[in-house]
């Protein structure tokens, strides 16, 4: 069918932009989780204005639509003149996007961390910093591991939208294709099946560092 | 109701272990001045005068709410005493007096400066689950003391050897025993090198067959002169170990004294009546 | 770096009918979502080993792919198997199709949360089937699910801004084009994100309270 032959003339393209879009959702979650950290610090400090300014990062990327977060980091960084491509103000905007998220994840994971074993750190000597680097933070992200996972299948179908801000990543990719081949169905539908077989990929992995890294719980 | 005088026959030993110990009048490791302390309109701990000496052994005992944890936790600074003062080996604990006569809390950074030398043993233990028993020793060192990660390894090896789990360095605290992680707590804060102790009930969560294996590690650390002071309901540890038994009842010590004079010569009712209840529970066969 | 607060002066009717179409797209596409959402529910939960295979298989393509592929599909693909649509009917028929697999789930959820024995009590006591889910699993399931429906309605609002690319007149739309004539990208952008941030704030505000409403009303 001709259907099947122009997909799999394409393929390799395809494939091409679909190991870009994974990476890219990765490395997005890799830094939304140290931003994500940062906030959940905020959340939890003593002084009130810290702790409002996390409540109000989080309300704001979590409520504002994410295409307009994109075409907003787009149009602003140029305005007060930083120029980057346009992949790097893509990936800065999901990962702000995904910190938000991720912060009220960890916030669950930290509140079922005891508060005795903050303590137990105060007592031996260590310092604010150090807990929340060595104790608090490390158990909370392996406490919501299937949680985080869940974010990055999430972040993965969203980085479809950087498509519109002009990087050449899987959903632009199959545009561009399906414009100069005119078949869109077939294009598409190829398209959605690879975010199938990604998202696969990413469940898979996900059980893998949960086995390995999951905490177990007394 | 038994009005005689009836001595409360808990067994006192005929040897003490704190037989000629130093009991020089230096300054005092650890001193309570009319320490208080409020949660809200509750006082659960009330004007408590203290003083501990170097190498002492000091017992709290006393019922369920009589503040004897919440002491305890000032002596740490983990609850912020309202009046009084903790002086912690001649230092003001938590607190700076200022040249008017007013209070301010020191900083973070201070308090983790003088908590240094104390080291602390929880109920719960609050081992952190994410390292093994040779990480939580090993953490603090490297942290705190800032040795290399090979010095701090060696170390910790020595410290959990001392209290008998070299064999369970690589294990998580999720595999060991209550009475194991413990020990594992005990060796995490003393790879510090604390000048005194403090032990907030370090067997009540344990099943009664792995208690034994806790005290002995805290019978050798005080043998080897450590400063302690243990919140317990283990009044054989008390009678044995204690050079000093206070007994609390709600939030004041209502009597001090050594092991003899709290356990076999006790004449106060409310204590008679807790060290009955505490007979009646624990010997089985009279 | 001028900051021109005046762009939107003279916008005011074209604003408007952006923001009553990002209405209009999120209402009906919610709607239909929900009650489409509800049938497949049903079926995943009561239905025949086939007719379960294939829901479930709807279900987790429809939540494995992004949003603005499924709308390509049906926007641009839908011409070659007869399905010719305007924007408007495509995007809220996308959101319809997308929204009722998550509230698929939300529904079968909330199914499968009622202990079973009252369900048994209740037929014991000679209910129907259609009895028992109308009276007995329904009311009890609502509030269970109540806040996890509430959240993917909001989500669905936020979802709205995707019709845009598909040309479909919603606010960011009508915004971006204001942009695009006057140049003051980040000004618009600006007011456009604060725009959904109040009405996504708002919702979530008014959700909650139905949220406190409904429990109270339940547990008396």
């Amino acid at each position: 069918m001709g259907a099947i032959k122009v997909v799999i003339q394409n393929l390799p393209l395809l494939l091409q932009a679909a190991m870009m879009t994974f990476i890219l959702s990765l490395v997005a979650t890799a830094i939304g989780l140290v931003i994500g950290s940062l906030i959940c610090i905020l959340r939890h400090s003593k002084r009130r204005s810290l702790a409002r300014a996390g409540a109000i990062y989080i309300s704001f990327f979590r409520g504002v639509p994410l295409l307009v977060q994109l075409l907003l980091i787009y149009y602003f960084l140029p305005f007060i003149g930083i120029d980057v491509p346009s992949l790097v103000a893509a990936v800065a905007g999901l990962s702000l996007c995904t910190a938000a998220y991720l912060a009220e994840i960890l916030r669950g994971g930290l509140l079922s961390i005891p508060v005795g074993q903050r303590e137990a750190g105060e007592m031996l000597g260590l310092s604010k910093a150090q807990i929340w680097r060595r104790l608090l933070l490390p158990q909370a992200v392996r406490l919501m591991l299937p949680a985080i996972v869940s974010e990055v299948t999430l972040l993965l179908k969203a980085s479809s939208l950087i498509s519109v801000i002009g990087v050449a990543e899987l959903t632009r990719t199959g545009q561009n294709i399906a414009a100069s081949t005119y078949r869109p169905l077939e294009i598409y539908t190829a398209i959605g099946v690879i975010y199938l077989a990604l998202n696969l990929l990413l469940a898979a992995g996900g059980g893998m560092m949960e086995r390995r890294f999951g905490l177990v719980r007394q | 109701m038994n009005n005689e005088t009836t001595p409360v026959s808990l067994e006192t030993p005929h040897f003490s272990i704190n037989q000629g110990k130093d009991h020089a009048t230096a300054t005092p490791m650890v001193e309570l001045r009319s320490v208080s302390k409020r949660f809200g309109d509750l006082a659960v701990v009330k004007s408590v005068d203290l003083s501990v000496r170097k190498s002492e052994v000091v017992c709290l005992i006393g019922p369920s709410g009589s503040g004897k944890s919440t002491l305890l936790r000032c002596m740490a600074f983990l609850e912020a005493y309202d009046e009084g003062e903790v002086l912690i080996e001649g230092e003001l604990l938590g607190y700076r007096d200022d040249a008017k006569g007013q209070r301010h809390r020191i900083s973070d950074r201070e308090t983790a400066r003088m908590r240094r030398n104390i080291g602390m043993v929880f109920q719960q233990f609050h081992l952190w689950p994410h390292m093994t028993a040779l990480g939580n020793v090993m953490e603090a060192l490297v942290l705190v003391r800032r040795q290399t990660r090979e010095e701090a390894r060696v170390v910790a090896a020595r410290t959990l050897d001392k209290v008998g789990l070299a064999a369970k360095a690589d294990s998580y605290p999720a595999q060991l025993s209550g009475g194991q992680q413990q020990r594992v707590a005990i060796a995490r804060s003393l790879a510090m090198d604390p000048h005194i102790m403090l032990f907030d009930e370090p067997t009540s969560s344990l099943d009664p067959e792995l208690v034994g294996e806790v005290l002995a590690v805290m019978k050798d650390l005080a043998a080897e002169g450590m400063t302690m002071i243990v919140v317990t309901h283990e009044m054989g540890f008390a009678a044995q170990v204690g050079d000093t038994v206070a007994f609390l009842d709600h939030g004041e010590i209502i009597a001090r004294g050594s092991p003899t004079d709290i356990f076999r010569d006790q004449k106060h009712p409310r204590i008679r009546q807790f060290l009955q209840n505490y007979l009646d529970r624990n010997a089985f066969w009279s | 770096m001028i900051f021109d607060l005046f762009v939107f002066a003279g916008s005011g009717t074209e604003i408007l009918s952006g923001l009553l179409m990002t209405l209009l797209t999120w209402a009906s596409g919610t709607a239909l979502s929900l009650a489409l959402g509800l049938v497949v529910s049903v079926g995943l939960v009561f239905g025949s080993r086939a007719l379960r295979m294939l829901l479930r298989g709807y279900v987790e393509v429809i939540r494995g792919t992004p949003f603005l592929v499924q709308l390509f599909i049906l926007y641009f693909g839908g011409p070659y198997i007869g399905l010719t649509l305007d924007p408007v009917p495509a995007g809220v028929l996308g959101l319809a199709v997308y929204g009722a697999a998550y509230f698929a789930e939300i529904f079968r959820a909330g199914f499968l949360a009622i202990p079973s024995g009252q369900i048994e009590a209740a037929s014991i006591l000679g209910l129907t089937r259609g009895q028992v889910v109308r009276r007995v699993q329904f009311p009890q399931m609502m509030v269970v699910i109540l806040p996890a429906l509430i959240n993917m309605v909001i989500i669905l609002s936020k979802e709205t801004t995707i019709l845009s690319i598909i040309t479909v007149p919603e606010l960011t739309f009508v915004v971006k084009g204001i942009g695009t004539r006057t140049f003051a990208f980040v000004e618009t952008l600006l007011a456009l994100a604060l725009g959904y941030w109040l009405l996504v704030e708002a919702t979530s505000a008014f959700g909650k309270a139905l949220e406190q409403r409904i429990a109270s009303h339940l547990t008396r």
